[in-house]
């Protein structure tokens, strides 16, 4: 009887990460606002590594600024481990698409910047998490390179292990494979899955890829297009079994699902064209009146 | 090294230009002379201390208001209420001539030094102000927000992450400053003063002493290009990173 009401409790354990009926629209010039996120509701768990993907524009990526307090929403709220989001802190961590890590810091200096404002943790162990998140991005090597002297991809990496080392409860990353050529965006997809083998960071990825969505995701969440509503959730290890490398993009179940995504994502691209022309359309007409 | 030969070329001309007689010596005296004049003029008439009251008046008024205009510069852009108070008194007063406000200062600081060091913070400020609000309206903002989901405060944003993401920019900025410092600074000695380099040109005018006149511009010249060295100089060694 006890042992049945302490499970019972369990599965009533509030979620990591939840979202309730988030609604966002933008101030557009004239006419009043423009709606980019309709009633988004979500839980993610402890862990779980969470794709948002979507059409570009869609109100993903105004979405993700909402759960990391970087953007406000007009309506609902967003609680991380049972506390209301109501603000950026050291909690959300941010990689983003643009290039961040610092010109005037080295390589090493940079991932330790991510520690810069612990103070639960002192001087020497700062250094010792960041040498052990730059060792992670395998970057140790170019430890006292200054950023303007590594690659795209090695800035990112950059990026991540600061991100890591801050010890965020989540990791929000917004298109940031977006700017890098194929081959260094599947090598970083390769390292991501490594990584988040080992550390188990709930993440939030915010992508348009579906190839990257379904390598990296333990849960893609398709977005329709604007205003961003939620047209299905998938579980990825439904379709694909065991232990993810890039090599699963040439398996037979990857080639299925992503042909029955792609399907779906096809029927938002239509619908975002057209609502793209109808307001060039009228934008046009405006300016003839 | 090219910098070295077009400097050595200005001054071949004119030698060349006095020597040869296509100027008379009255307007343009050889190199030689003003070189003589200025050797006299640190000898006799204590010239080397017009030179230090000038660069000390130049200093001064250039640290008073690069002190003044990097903070304020930096929230002009971060706070936008700062922004919208300021930029229209700073855009009035940036386009009013600096000389037509030197009889003004005159009557409100006396001819001391006070009126002086407002001559060049009212020429300088204004300017070095909108440059530094506009390098820190560069500064990206993904720069801003990672440092506030790395757990940064304001305080702390603005001084570690866009500060120093400027700094570079800044150290530019005020070397070209420190130039339009100079001319005002000749101005201001030039209307009110009884020392200084400016006044020494002014005195050496009125008895038509062309050599020294020249021996005072030089100086200027001399001290404005070593400065400028040092700060490129200096620039080049903080930010290897560039």
């Amino acid at each position: 009887m006890v042992s049945l009401f302490v499970s019972a409790d369990m599965s009533q354990a509030p979620p990591f990460l939840r979202l309730t009926s988030i609604e966002k629209s933008f101030l557009s010039d004239e006419d009043g606002t423009t709606p980019v996120i309709d009633n988004v509701s979500m839980e993610i768990d402890s862990g779980e590594f969470v794709i948002f993907l979507g059409p570009s524009g869609c109100g993903k990526t105004t979405l993700m600024r909402i759960v990391g307090g970087l953007e406000t929403c007009d309506r609902g709220e967003v609680f991380l481990a049972g506390e209301k989001v109501a603000g950026p802190d050291r909690k959300k961590g941010m990689v983003f698409q643009a290039y961040t890590s610092f010109p005037w810091l080295t390589v090493f200096e940079n991932v330790k910047f991510g520690t810069r404002y612990r103070d639960d943790i002192g001087e020497k162990e700062k250094e010792e998490i960041a040498r052990h998140y730059l060792q992670l991005v395998g970057l140790q090597e170019f430890a006292d390179f200054f950023v303007n002297r590594i690659s795209g991809g090695m800035r990112q990496r950059v990026a991540i292990a600061r991100t890591l080392a801050a010890n965020p409860d989540v990791l929000l990353m917004d298109e940031p494979f977006g700017a890098l050529d194929a081959q260094t965006r599947e090598f970083l997809q390769g390292q991501l899955l490594e990584i988040n083998r080992r550390e188990k960071k709930t993440t939030i990825f915010v992508t348009h890829d579906v190839d990257e969505a379904i390598v990296l995701a333990d849960r893609i969440v398709i977005f329709s297009a604007r205003p961003a509503t939620i047209i299905q959730s998938i579980y990825v290890s439904q379709f694909l079994s065991g232990d993810r490398t890039i090599a699963t993009k040439e398996t037979q179940p990857f080639f299925e699902l992503r042909n029955k995504i792609r399907d779906l994502m096809r029927e938002q691209a239509q619908v975002t064209r057209e609502l793209a022309e109808k307001e060039m359309i009228e934008m046009n007409e405006g300016e003839r009146a | 090294m090219l910098a070295a030969c077009s400097f050595v070329g200005l001054i071949g001309f004119w030698f060349s230009a006095s020597e040869f007689g296509l100027v008379s010596e009255r307007f343009l005296p050889d190199p030689w002379t003003v070189l003589v004049a200025l050797y006299n003029m640190i000898m006799e008439r204590g010239f080397l201390e017009d030179i230090w009251i000038s660069i000390a008046r130049v200093w001064g008024a250039f640290l008073a208001s690069a002190i003044m205009a990097i903070p304020l510069g930096i929230w002009m852009s971060s706070y936008r209420i700062i922004g919208m108070v300021t930029e229209p008194i700073v855009d009035f007063i940036r386009y009013l001539p600096v000389p037509a406000l030197v009889p003004l200062l005159i009557i409100w600081f006396g001819i001391g030094e006070s009126s002086k060091i407002a001559v060049l913070w009212m020429g300088t400020f204004f300017q070095l102000v909108l440059l530094i609000s506009d390098d820190a309206k560069r500064v990206p903002s993904e720069f801003i927000e990672t440092g506030l989901t790395v757990g940064a405060k304001p305080r702390q944003i603005t001084w570690h992450i866009v500060f120093r993401s400027m700094l570079p920019n800044i150290v530019d900025n005020l070397r070209i400053t420190l130039g339009w410092c100079w001319t005002y600074l000749i101005i201001a000695e030039i209307v009110a003063s009884n020392a200084g380099i400016g006044h020494a040109i002014w005195s050496a005018r009125r008895f038509v002493k062309t050599p020294e006149v020249m021996a005072g511009i030089l100086t200027v010249g001399i001290i404005g290009l070593l400065t400028d060295q040092a700060i490129r100089f200096a620039h080049r060694r903080w930010f290897r990173y560039l």
